[in-house]
């Protein structure tokens, strides 16, 4: 199966990332459209598109953009786009903003437009500092041209966007975490609905706020400019995935990088696209780090699609696609997974503070050959007091991998505890 | 943050009990009303929920048209969650002990298990919880974290990193209630630890708060580590008595020993909380400057005496009376011995010279707001600031000079967005959260009052006599800006935010200044025309008290005037003494007299004056010059060595007796700590000096004289000793 190109189409091309050659591409004909229309037929273009959140938990986003108090009564709407992309195997966002920052720009425009926001943030990866530039020189560009600013293309519409660097949080990517950051606090999630309002209702400053994930705006310029339902037949044959996503693949692949498939895709295919996995597959972990892993077998099963990867046990997350071959031990691979959770925990609470922690030690020891019996057993307990007990997701995240690696590949678990050493005899050593 | 309870209640189930609660309720107080508890570490019903410890796990679901409950896939924090309609909570499931011991064993793991000898032992929410609901054995194989054990945060704060469970709750403390956001979290995940800024020093006039909010042992008292056990200790409820706030609190005594102070809950005053200065400005108790029995000046030398010995020399010295005999006090007295220090000076040594004062102004009795102008000095409880529309506080530094209800104000400000106005000639705590700062040049408190006087006539928001309106042409806001240097358009603000609901409060640090009378007029007349309450607050612990009972030249007890004859005429007959007519002399007269030799003998209570006064010099040549000094104290101080005779009496908490906060809350304190040596309490001296002098009935008990007092002043009637709520009563 072919790449369906939509937001990559012109990524390769430079001069797509200049605003005129952006406009030579039909760029901002979805803005225009959207501003010719009446506030509420823009969001039902996105319902009737079935565009889901691509930031990992795919929630629908009309259903955001429509939470929004239609009388405008706050001092401020707010439109936040999450551009953290920490989650290790992910780097979509990245590329989106260097190649195509206008698309990202023009999404954002697009749902600020429907949603009465006059200020919006995107909110980049400390790391990202090329991203960033490239964001900086469009936006600019946007403003010079009057495409943000005020009465933008002489709608009477204004709207600001600024740009905030993260300061090396993963945590920050979590969209409370991202809003306390925001503001100027510690990168600390913030209580959810329905502990307090959401934050369509109360967010950032307790105002009206919509976030939602890089490449999620990237989408909305395309359904405006070609309307959601023609955006709805893509990816069709899934149960309710519509559109085209964009994968990182990784790992074990002769031609690493990202690639964007309509849902339906088959994980195989996305393989093959990647130019075919190097050596023999062994598991891919197929939607970032936290998600689970599946094995060969289950790949061989797997369609893309948010309820069809549920099915083999695992989730399309944020589309960071890690493929492993035969040489990696399953072992060490999630015990580097642990150390990076356990690192990026932001301590705010109890499940996730000391239990990422505790899983690191329990996996490093199994590492260095000193595994007892029991141990295999104490790890899925810890999780299992872990998953769904922490504050924010962050917990689940660094729960899942343990108990996906375990699940799919327990008599490696069995054998380096038993043995003190891996099963696997070449494995890679992995920096730690 | 989770929605305000509002007054609209909803009905919920708690383990399928029904119950209606006001909608919004936290689950975590909810389940309170059917006599559950959800164990809590994080949650602190004073300040914002924040759901980190996840202690407080329960299972929650929602009630469905057909009955049946749907519950949520995950388990909730009850700390966090308000109540909504057809809520239903369950903490007591299986589900539920799996995940509290899931919690306990996350939080034991890197604890370290020094119980044994840590100050929190047996009193420690950790260790409560743990023994209830946690899991009897930890799994745990791996080194547990090390981290300092002793990192001094400050003075007073010790902290013990190994031991903290990340709960917040201090940093919270630090931001939301005392507000000087001293402490913060540094690091990430388990390494997260609080700390200062930058490691320094932890600044804060309420710092000690943290030591008894913490769930563990982690932030100790300096003072207090490895003290004491707490089973070792006795636990009393008392009153704090360093400053005129009185906070309740418990005292906390080993063998005797007073050890350590912390706070009781009273919502009236203190809600819960302290001051530095109070919880750890006891430590005269245990004072090796204690005195501990009487003594006497022979041949130039004070040498122990029998108390007989010294009344006698005392009666001796002071029987001529008169003119030639004084007493000043200071703070720390109950109203029972200040009301009968004035008995025995009126009634037995004829004298008005009493005087509690040290401020530079004393008002004269018809000077006072009360007499001039009918307004009432003390008018809001610390309470009701809460529920002010704005403030002004004037001439003070709150933080410093009333804590307490400098807490309360900045909640008023926090919860309720009450308006601040905070006028000082210096930086002062308040000014964080102030809606406007008047910042004056020293002495310059007079110009101000009037200006803000007359920017409320020239508003027409207040009328004024026209006498006071020609003797304001002076203070028109312009005059004023330029007087004082605060910003014209500032002090219109400024009149401009005072109504109906609002209150001006200053302290007696005002009297201090210069024009304080006319400082205080302007003021007052300002709440007058804008119908706000105005409020001079007293600073030392009983220093209302001591106004109260009769301890002036000219006021006797109930605030009856000596210039009254009838009326102080009729004082007397209740008292059953007769009362001398002529006024006395106040305090700086009063020194002056002893320096020059016209007082003979004076008689210090709880008070060095060289402490006191502004006027060392003037001490001095009163010290010196007075014939016969008698020094009755808890310590020795530096006026001691001038004294003829020695009286060791007892502190506020080794005796029963009554203290007059500065909002006129009556509050009795009992004896919490045995007698001290020889030491009595001021009453019982003054009593006996008496009886000593003239036959008659003896008191025998603090109640008896309070018994007196309510007849005497009538005002008093709520505070006989049956009265006494718990909270106290405000006269
Ligand atoms: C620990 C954690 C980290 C996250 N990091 C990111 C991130 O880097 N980028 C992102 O878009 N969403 C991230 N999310 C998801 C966001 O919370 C949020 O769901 C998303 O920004 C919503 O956008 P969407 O609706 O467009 O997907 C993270 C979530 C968690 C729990
Ligand atoms: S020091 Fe105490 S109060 Fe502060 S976070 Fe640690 S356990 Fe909580
Ligand atoms: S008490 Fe509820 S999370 Fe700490």
């Amino acid at each position: 199966m072919a790449e369906t190109k939509l937001l990559l189409e012109h990524a390769h091309d430079p001069s797509y990332r200049t605003l005129d050659g952006y406009l030579a591409k039909g760029g901002y004909a979805g803005l225009k459209r959207a501003l010719g229309m009446d506030r509420q037929a823009v969001i039902d273009q996105v319902k009737a598109s079935g565009l889901r959140g691509r930031g990992g938990a795919g929630f629908p986003t009309w259903i955001k953009w429509n939470g929004i108090e239609k009388d405008k009564h706050a001092p401020h709407h707010f439109m936040l786009c999450n551009a953290d992309e920490g989650e290790p195997g992910t780097f979509k966002d990245k590329q989106l903003m260097e190649e195509t920052p206008f698309l990202v720009i023009e999404g954002m425009t697009i749902g600020g437009y429907a949603t009465q926001a006059d200020t919006g943030y995107v909110y980049i990866r400390g790391e990202f500092v090329d991203a960033a530039r490239a964001m900086r020189k469009a936006i600019d560009e946007a403003y010079a041209a009057g495409y943000l600013g005020k009465n933008i293309l002489g709608s009477g519409y204004d709207f600001d966007l600024h740009i905030h660097m993260g300061a090396g949080s993963y945590e920050c990517g979590e969209e409370s975490a991202l809003m306390s950051s925001l503001m100027g606090e510690r990168g600390m999630p913030r209580l959810k609905f329905p502990h307090a309002p959401l934050p369509t209702v109360a967010g950032l400053w307790d105002l009206p706020t919509v976030i939602n994930n890089v490449e999620t705006y990237a989408v909305a310029p395309f359904i405006l400019e070609r309307g959601g339902e023609w955006y709805s037949t893509l990816g069709a044959s899934t149960k309710n995935s519509r559109g085209t996503k964009v994968f990182s693949v990784s790992g074990h692949v002769n031609k690493p990088g990202n690639y964007e498939i309509d849902f339906g895709t088959t994980l195989l295919d996305l393989f093959a696209l990647a130019g075919g996995v190097k050596g023999t597959l062994k598991a891919c972990v197929p939607g970032g780090s936290s998600v689970p892993m599946i094995d060969a077998d289950a790949c061989s099963k797997a369609v893309i699609g948010y309820e069809e990867m549920a099915e083999v046990g695992s989730m399309v997350g944020s589309g960071g696609c890690i493929v492993l071959n035969d040489q990696v031990c399953i072992v060490k691979f999630i015990w580097r997974t642990a150390l990076f959770y356990a690192n990026e925990s932001c301590g705010k609470c109890t499940p996730c503070r000391e239990g990422t922690r505790w899983l690191l030690q329990i996996l490093e020891r199994i590492v260095k050959g000193n595994g007892q019996p029991g141990d295999k057993e104490l790890l899925l307990e810890i999780c299992s007091q872990i998953d769904g007990r922490s504050f924010c997701g962050l917990g689940d995240a660094a729960a899942w991998p343990v108990v996906g690696a375990i699940k799919a590949f327990p008599q490696e678990f069995d054998y380096y505890i038993a043995n003190g050493r891996s099963m696997v005899e070449s494995d890679l050593v992995l920096v730690g | 943050m989770a929605a305000a309870p509002t007054t609209d209640t909803v009905t919920i189930s708690i383990n399928d009990v029904e119950i209606e609660v006001p909608k919004g309720e936290l689950i975590v107080d909810a389940v309170k009303r059917l006599g559950l508890e959800i164990p809590i570490f994080c949650y602190h019903s004073r300040m914002k929920p924040v759901g980190m410890c996840r202690m407080c796990l329960v299972e929650v679901g929602f009630k469905q048209p057909d009955g049946s409950v749907r519950k949520m896939p995950k388990p909730q924090a009850g700390c966090t969650l308000p109540a909504s309609e057809g809520m239903a909570v369950y903490t007591d499931t299986e589900l539920v002990h799996k995940d509290r011991r899931g919690v306990l064993e996350f939080l034991l793991i890197n604890h370290p298990l020094d119980c044994p000898i840590c100050d929190r032992g047996g009193e420690c929410p950790l260790q409560n919880n743990t023994l209830f609901y946690g899991p009897s054995t930890s799994r745990f194989i791996e080194l547990k974290r090390h981290l300092p054990k002793a990192f001094p945060l400050s003075r007073y704060v010790t902290l013990d990193l190994e031991r903290c469970i990340q709960c917040g709750r201090c940093v919270r403390f630090t931001e939301e209630i005392s507000g000087d956001a001293q402490l913060a979290f540094r690091f990430r995940g388990a390494n997260m630890q609080p700390t200062s800024f930058q490691l320094t020093e932890f600044e804060s006039k309420f710092s000690g708060n943290v030591i008894e909010i913490c769930p563990v042992g982690a932030l100790t008292s300096t003072k207090y580590r490895f003290r004491a056990r707490p089973w070792d200790l006795e636990t009393k409820p008392a009153i704090c008595t360093v400053c005129s706030n009185g906070c309740s609190v418990w005292f906390d005594y080993r063998v005797g020993k007073f050890v350590r102070l912390n706070g009781r809950v009273n919502e009236a005053v203190n809600e819960e909380w302290t001051c530095d200065r109070g919880k750890f400005g006891h430590d005269f108790y245990n004072s090796p400057k204690r005195l501990l029995a009487p003594a006497l000046r022979k041949e130039d030398a004070l040498r122990t005496a029998n108390w007989a010995e010294a009344y006698a020399a005392i009666l001796e010295a002071f029987e001529p009376g008169g003119n030639a005999v004084a007493a000043l006090t200071g703070p720390m007295v109950s109203n029972e011995s200040y009301y009968l220090l004035q008995k025995l000076f009126r009634g037995v040594f004829r004298s008005n010279n009493l005087d509690h004062r040290w401020t530079r102004h004393l008002s004269a009795a018809s000077d006072r707001l009360e007499s001039k102008m009918g307004m009432p000095t003390v008018a809001t409880s610390i309470e009701a600031f809460e529920h002010k529309s704005a403030v002004l506080a004037i001439g003070t530094s709150l933080a410093d000079e009333e804590p307490i209800l400098f807490l309360r104000l900045r909640k008023a400000w926090f919860k309720n967005g009450t308006k601040v106005v905070v006028a000082c000639d210096r930086d002062t705590d308040a000014d964080s959260f102030a809606h406007l700062v008047l910042r004056y040049r020293p002495g310059t408190e007079m110009a101000l009052a009037g200006g803000l006087l007359a920017a409320a006539v020239e508003s027409g928001r207040a009328t004024v006599p026209d006498p006071v309106r020609e003797d304001l042409k002076r203070y028109s806001p312009s005059a004023a800006a330029s007087a004082t240097g605060v910003p014209e358009d500032r002090i219109r603000e400024a009149a401009d935010i005072l109504g109906p609901n609002a209150a001006i409060v200053t302290t007696h640090r005002l009297l201090d200044v210069a024009d304080a009378q006319g400082t205080l007029e302007y003021l007052a007349g300002l709440a007058m025309c804008l119908r706000a309450e105005f409020n001079l607050y007293a600073l030392g612990a009983n220093d209302q008290g001591a106004l109260e009972l009769g301890i002036h030249p000219e006021l006797l007890p109930s605030g009856v005037a000596l210039a009254d004859a009838e009326a102080a005429a009729e004082v007397g007959r209740t008292m059953g003494i007769e009362i001398p007519r002529e006024p006395g002399l106040g305090t700086h007269e009063l020194l002056r007299a002893c320096a020059d030799g016209r007082i003979k003998a004076l008689w210090l209570v709880g008070c060095d004056p060289f402490a006191l006064h502004a006027d060392r010099d003037l001490v001095q040549r009163a010290l010196e010059g007075v014939e016969f000094l008698v020094v009755q104290d808890i310590v020795e101080t530096e006026a001691t060595s001038y004294a003829s005779v020695i009286l060791p009496m007892l502190g506020p908490a080794e005796q029963d007796g009554t203290y007059t906060n500065m909002e006129r809350r009556v509050q009795r304190l009992r004896q919490v700590i045995p007698d001290a040596g020889d030491a009595k309490p001021a009453w019982r001296i003054f009593a006996e000096a008496m009886l000593r002098a003239q036959p008659q009935t003896p008191f025998f008990s603090a109640e008896e004289i309070m018994e007196e007092i309510a007849r005497v002043a009538p005002a008093f009637e709520v505070a006989r000793y049956d009265r006494l709520g718990h909270e106290g009563t405000r006269l």
